[in-house]
């Protein structure tokens, strides 16, 4: 039942916080943070619960939802699906945090937007009934879509529609994969279900297993973006106001990393393998064109966008490698990534707050008069790109790893693409922080708030990197669902 | 009782109102006689649902009563729709237009129930005639009047090419059954008539290449007659052609079902890629409509139990979905002005000035566009299931392309809902009536949404 409530509480706090908005403001963020944060002191617990003749899920739930087409309201966690609600209840909570300032117009349906967005993403990380999960896969969408459209930067409509469209398009190839799955396993079985445990013994095979793949692996890829299919994800990412920004890169981006592991690598394994040379392939190119492109912008902001595209490339790779070692480290690179990508946008857009510009060309000399935010942003760029001792380097290590078990040549090509990411990383560094200060320009430094957030987000990714084996212990029996399913 | 007896209440109801306007003009009394004509009708439909009837020239089984009790229910909520929008109006006397309604729905019944062609144009023809003068029901809007006379014009001649069909039909196999039709072989001229039916029927769904009527009409005729063309006249036709279509002898050829299958992928992307270009939101309604009866030709392609509640329940979203987004542009215009608030720039500022009917808008548009919490995605779901079980790969192709278009122009309205309003507007406030449909409407559309299970449950056991 309390994954019921790790749901149904930040929906409600949306639903209290909009009508709260006109005339509390301040009251509207606090039920968010303090809804998300009762959500937080549900799930912590859940880490050393049990459930009976399912070794290694931690927690599950189940009840009919439409009986008709076989569709039940199931939950379940893992230590993978333990890992991602807590950090999208952690950087919710950020998000909340950081538009404290930013978010002065229509404060309650903003907020109220932001929570069903989380709902939404935690429902994805707990559904194991399969429409379930693209039920929630949809609904996280439709709040962003208004958080993007009402909230963002100069080009917000266009890059709104652009979001949707992506997202909602390869959503529609996610439902008639599934749709395929549970219509075969009726054939097979005689009885027409979408739970998660009754599909994963359909394993369709031939020309019809690797088409439903195939949906399922474009509409994750599209939200992963990656290589080719990444085109709305800068423009997004952009036009996005900050806490919007913090949640797309941190979170929604996952969801796709987390689809591609929990269902199309169990689910239509034999097809997996015969997409994994091009998914490869496709890993590499991400990290060589999100590393280029990001070294070519002049936006701060679309800099640290395509940044993710380069890191998500890793996450393609690690997934479709397909052994236990690299996919330790896709989930460690997804949390990694989540805490600095986060810590990035919120540096960035408290420069835009300051500065009221994102051009890297107008920034300059900001460790003059600014040296806590500099510092803490070239703390969070070096994290970025994989500095050992911090986080994303144990991630990106296992994955490297793990794949050069399988596929040096992949492996070798994807260690290249990290020069290129040294270079867009100090080349930021140096044309954000260093350099000559602009003499007119009076802007206060980092207050209490935005410090305690970065010492948090620099405290985490140091823990991360330096500690990272309570990660690895919590994700590995999760890890094992995905090759033995059980009974 | 008889298992005619919605039909017989609501004749009934005409006939008292008819005495009752001529008594005493009053809105009020004329609209609860309209509403209580139109709740008993609904109200006796559980007792006689059961009741054996031998088919004669109405045919009362559980399939054609469901339909009817779709119809009636639909009229309701248009009839509570309607109500607050003439409520204000000082030009015209208000009360034949709730006759006009109520007439219309008598007709709409009976062409769903009807199972000889002599009913069936009998059904046809009440409900278009009371149907035009609805739609040109405001005299002092030019628009309405123009639209009024289209609609005369071309719903004439398509009655005229459905009688023609009903004649080819007799004269091939002596009867004007609907069985002893379907079983008489295919002879030149019986294939002739279906043909004229299927370009009437065609005709009445705006389905492409039918659909030239849609726009214009829509756009012109004041909301609540907009939403009655919109969902009653498609329900009644409709109802007929799923209850024909499952008779014995109704199988379809190759060269039908291709047809079908033409006509529903050009609705479908016709409908969509037109409503990209509309500045009026009863314009893009329009184009709506044909790309979801496009949608809806899918599911009636598709063979099979899930095939048929799928019909249904995307019929059942459909008319909620567009009663509300009808309900809207009525609530927010008057009878009285030239025109009605239906541009989409009349919606600007929405979210700030109304946000609760902005909301509903909102709502309204995500269910046209199949998106989750509303129950347009469940009903999407149910038809591509549909699809997907019969194996229509270039229907469900062509769905999901079409729906990707159809999403763009559902988002532009909610983004101009969601822009800032330029000044402060005086806006008026909603009536009571009009809040508590609306709010009724959202809830359906919410509730059934996130738990379907009790509609399609309902569904299965009267058209299952």
């Amino acid at each position: 039942m309390s994954l019921v409530w790790l749901i149904v509480i930040p929906l409600l706090g949306g639903v209290f916080a909009w009508p709260l908005g006109r005339a509390y403001p301040l009251l509207t963020r606090i039920v968010c943070l303090a809804s998300l944060g009762l959500d937080l002191v549900i799930a912590l617990p859940l880490l050393h619960g049990a459930v009976p003749q399912q070794g290694n899920w931690l927690a599950a739930f189940n009840a009919p939802w439409i009986p008709a087409f076989g569709m039940s309201f199931r939950l379940g966690l893992d230590g993978m699906s333990w890992l991602l609600t807590v950090l999208t209840l952690l950087l919710g909570m950020f998000s909340i945090v950081v538009s404290w300032r930013e978010i002065e117009d229509g404060v309650g349906f903003f907020h109220a937007n932001l929570m069903w967005s989380l709902a939404g993403t935690i429902g994805v990380f707990l559904a194991l009934d399969l429409f379930l999960f693209f039920y929630f896969w949809e609904l996280m969408l439709v709040p962003m879509y208004f958080v993007i459209a009402i909230w963002g930067h100069e080009n917000r409509r266009r890059a709104a529609i652009k979001f949707f469209l992506f997202t909602q398009g390869s959503g529609l190839l996610i439902l008639i994969s599934i749709l395929a799955l549970a219509f075969l396993h009726e054939r097979q079985t005689g009885v027409l279900s979408f739970d998660y445990f009754a599909l994963l013994g359909t394993q369709p095979g031939g020309t019809f297993g690797f088409l439903v793949m195939l949906g399922l692996f474009i509409a994750f890829v599209v939200k992963l973006a990656g290589f080719p299919v990444h085109i709305w994800l800068p423009e997004t990412h952009t036009e996005a106001p900050t806490a919007g920004s913090v949640i797309l890169a941190s979170i929604l981006l996952k969801t796709g990393a987390y689809g591609l592991l929990r269902f199309v690598v169990p689910l239509v394994p034999v097809a997996a393998h015969e997409i994994a040379p091009v998914a490869l392939w496709l890993g590499v190119a991400s990290i060589f064109y999100g590393a280029v492109l990001a070294y070519g912008q002049s936006d701060f902001k679309k800099l640290i966008a395509y940044t993710s595209i380069s890191h998500m490339g890793f996450i393609l790779i690690g997934v479709f490698v397909i052994n236990n070692l690299a996919w330790q480290g896709v989930v460690f690179l997804l949390i990694a990534h989540g805490v600095s990508t986060g810590a990035l946008f919120i540096i960035v857009g408290s420069v835009q707050h300051r500065l009221h510009t994102r051009d890297l060309g107008k920034m300059g000399g900001m460790w003059t008069d600014m040296p806590k935010l500099s510092s803490f942003g070239t703390f969070f760029i070096l994290a970025a790109m994989g500095l050992p001792g911090l986080g994303n380097f144990v991630g990106e290590f296992l994955i490297l790893r793990g794949t050069y078990a399988v596929a040096p040549e992949v492996a070798i090509a994807a260690a290249v693409g990290l020069i290129p990411a040294a270079l867009y990383s100090l080349i930021a560094i140096q044309r954000a922080f260093h350099g000559p200060a602009d003499a007119s320009r009076v802007q206060p430094d980092f207050g209490v708030r935005e410090n305690a957030m970065m010492l948090a987000l620099a405290a985490a990714i140091i823990w991360l990197g330096v500690y990272p084996q309570p990660i690895l212990n919590v994700a590995a029996p999760a890890l094992q669902n995905l090759t033995a399913p059980p009974q | 009782m008889n298992a005619a007896a919605p039909l017989m209440i609501l004749a009934g109801a005409v006939a008292v109102l008819l005495a009752a306007i001529a008594i005493r003009r009053s809105y009020f009394l004329s609209a609860a006689i309209t509403s209580a004509g139109l709740l008993s009708a609904l109200g006796v439909i559980p007792s006689v649902i059961g009741a054996h009837t031998s088919p004669g020239l109405f045919v009362f089984n559980g399939e054609s009563l469901g339909f009817i009790g779709l119809i009636l229910a639909a009229s309701f909520v248009i009839l509570v729709i309607a109500y607050p929008y003439w409520n204000g109006c000082t030009k015209l006397p208000r009360e034949e237009f709730l006759l006009l309604l109520l007439l219309a729905t008598l007709g709409a019944t009976a062409l769903a129930a009807a199972n000889n062609f002599v009913t069936l144009f009998l059904g046809l023809e009440t409900m278009t005639l009371a149907m035009i003068g609805m739609i040109a029901y405001p005299r002092y809007r030019g628009q309405a009047e123009e639209a009024g006379l289209k609609y005369l014009v071309l719903s004439g001649m398509s009655s005229a090419f459905v009688l023609f069909g009903i004649g080819l039909i007799e004269l091939s196999c002596g009867s004007l059954d609907f069985s002893a039709a379907l079983s008489a072989a295919g002879s030149p001229m019986m294939i002739a008539g279906l043909a004229m039916l299927g370009v009437g029927a065609g005709f009445k769904l705006s389905v492409v290449p039918f659909h030239f009527w849609v726009p214009d009409i829509y756009a012109g005729a004041p909301a609540p007659s907009g939403a009655y063309v919109a969902v009653i006249a498609k329900i009644a036709v409709l109802a007929v052609l799923i209850r024909v279509m499952s008779l014995p002898g109704a199988e379809m050829s190759s060269g039908v079902t291709d047809a079908m299958t033409v006509v529903a992928i050009l609705s479908m992307l016709v409908g969509n890629l037109l409503a990209l270009m509309q500045d009026n939101l009863k314009r893009v309604l329009g184009y709506s409509s044909i790309a979801h009866l496009g949608y809806l030709l899918v599911a009636i392609l598709a063979v099979g139990a899930i095939a048929r509640v799928a019909v249904v329940f995307y019929l059942v979203t459909y008319a909620i979905t567009m009663a509300g987004a009808f309900g809207v542009v009525s609530v927010l215009s008057d009878a009285d002005a030239p025109r009605d608030a239906d541009r989409i720039a009349d919606l600007r500022g929405m979210f700030w000035t109304r946000p609760g009917l902005a909301a509903v808008m909102t709502l309204m548009l995500l269910s046209l566009a199949g998106i989750p919490p509303a129950i347009g995605f469940i009903a999407k779901m149910y038809i591509m299931a549909a699809g997907i079980h019969t194996e229509l790969w270039v229907l469900i192709g062509t769905m999901v392309a079409s729906s990707v278009i159809g999403l763009f122009y559902y988002l532009n309205i909610i983004i101009v809902m969601s822009q800032k309003p330029d000044e402060h507007r005086a806006v008026s406030r909603i009536s009571l009536p009009g809040r508590l449909t609306m709010a009724a409407v959202s809830f359906a559309v919410v509730g059934f949404g996130i738990a379907p299970q009790p509609l399609i449950a309902l569904l299965k056991t009267v058209f299952g």
